[in-house]
């Protein structure tokens, strides 16, 4: 009798908890997006960038099998997660090509250089 | 005894509900991760270039602890602890991007200071060339003044040796003959009746032939021949066309004109040019003759 009186009271509690987390649509556009723009700034062309980036996209897929089961809660870790991933490929494609730019930068300098010893040199 | 049994029971069962209370105590290797990852994070560069980016980490790593100690190792805290070793990661890039770029901006301002001197000095070339230039220029139209002035003084020797000639028309004839240009000089111009000093007058008369030899031709060789009239003894006569063509040539020699040039002989009043009988026959034959030789003896 007791045992019943407790599933009674069980059941609904845990059905409206289930009920009450909705799709995560929100956090899969936002997953989406920043995973766009990880591909867009060349994430896919630097090593560390491709990692963070094949992390984000392996949760967005886990995520949208995780809604089609119903475990709206589980995909919305996983689409939080993919979120930070993404970005952090974009930030890492980005250092990529400050260093590129560094380095580019140290080349003019030291050709610069060469020029103007050339220029001395004929004076 | 069952008493016992059951306050055993309950014992059990209160350590059994510590140990489920202590189990959180071995963290989940997400939340080892991002421990780890914000310690190396705080400890370099990145707390003083990205403190905004570990301040978002740091909360992160608290919400990771928080839910750790309250719920223990559940997928909550395995996600947060995930976050916050990446949201430290993304710290540290941003991080190392600043270094670069700032790396990048320290070389590009010494490219460009570098490049500023090379201006300067290159100014500073240009300015000493100009100055050079001006000064080659100002030299230019100095040797330009000089050429005109050389010109001009040219075009007045030119302008005075044709007075020079045409003074020398006036007392003087002069022909061309096979032994060479003859100046025929009046010896009445020259000297006075029976003398061989030059007259003062003849002085200047001479002063243009000589310029007017000089000039025209400064290497030809002549020969001044002192002639008379036929009056008179022959020997006297020939001394004084000697004495006279002498004079003649030392004036000349003491005008400018090269003693090793310029040689005088007399004939007396062997050589007449006219009838002796006339007293304008007379005159013409008075003369003293200055022949300059056609060629250039060397």
């Amino acid at each position: 009798m007791k045992k019943s009186l407790l599933l009674v009271f069980a059941a609904p509690v845990t059905w409206a908890c289930a009920a009450s987390f909705p799709p995560p649509t929100q956090r899969m556009a936002d997953a989406q997006s920043a995973e766009r723009s990880a591909r867009e700034v060349g994430a896919n062309n630097e090593p560390t960038a491709k990692l963070s980036l094949k992390l984000a996209q392996e949760q967005i897929s886990l995520a949208e099998k995780a809604i089609s089961d119903g475990e709206n809660k589980r995909a919305d870790g996983l689409l939080i997660r993919a979120k930070v991933d993404a970005e952090l490929a974009i930030a890492e494609a980005r250092e990529k090509g400050a260093k590129a730019d560094k380095q580019e930068a140290v080349n003019d300098a030291v050709e610069q250089k060469a020029t103007n010893a050339g220029q001395g040199a004929v004076k | 005894m069952s008493h016992f049994r059951n306050m055993g029971r309950f014992i059990a069962l209160g350590s059994a509900a510590g140990i489920i209370g202590c189990a959180p105590a071995r963290p989940p290797q997400d939340l080892l991760t991002a421990r780890a990852a914000y310690d190396h994070a705080s400890k370099g560069q990145t707390a003083a270039l990205d403190p905004a980016d570990m301040h978002v980490a740091k909360e992160q790593l608290d919400l990771a602890e928080a839910s750790f100690t309250k719920d223990g190792d559940t997928q909550d805290t395995r996600d947060q602890a995930y976050l916050a070793a990446r949201k430290t990661e993304y710290a540290e890039v941003i991080a190392r991007t600043m270094q670069s770029n700032r790396a990048k901006e320290g070389v590009v301002d010494a490219m460009h200071a570098d490049e500023k001197k090379t201006v300067a000095l290159t100014a500073a070339e240009l300015g000493r060339t100009k100055t050079e230039l001006a000064s080659q220029g100002a030299e230019l139209a100095a040797q330009g003044v000089a050429l005109k002035d050389e010109k001009t003084r040219r075009q007045d020797a030119e302008k005075r040796a044709t007075q020079a000639a045409a003074d020398l028309a006036k007392f003087a004839s002069v022909k061309q003959e096979a032994r060479g240009m003859v100046i025929t000089l009046s010896g009445s111009v020259l000297f006075a009746s029976a003398k061989w000093d030059l007259l003062p007058s003849a002085q200047l008369k001479l002063n243009e032939v000589a310029d007017a030899l000089t000039k025209e031709d400064p290497l030809s060789k002549m020969v001044v021949e002192g002639h008379t009239d036929s009056q008179g003894a022959a020997a006297y006569n020939q001394t004084l066309s000697q004495h006279r063509a002498e004079a003649v040539r030392d004036y000349l020699v003491s005008r400018g004109i090269a003693s090793d040039r310029i040689s005088a002989q007399g004939f007396g009043p062997t050589r007449s040019v006219a009838d002796n009988a006339s007293a304008e026959g007379r005159a013409n034959n008075r003369r003293v003759e200055i022949v300059v030789q056609a060629k250039p003896s060397q």
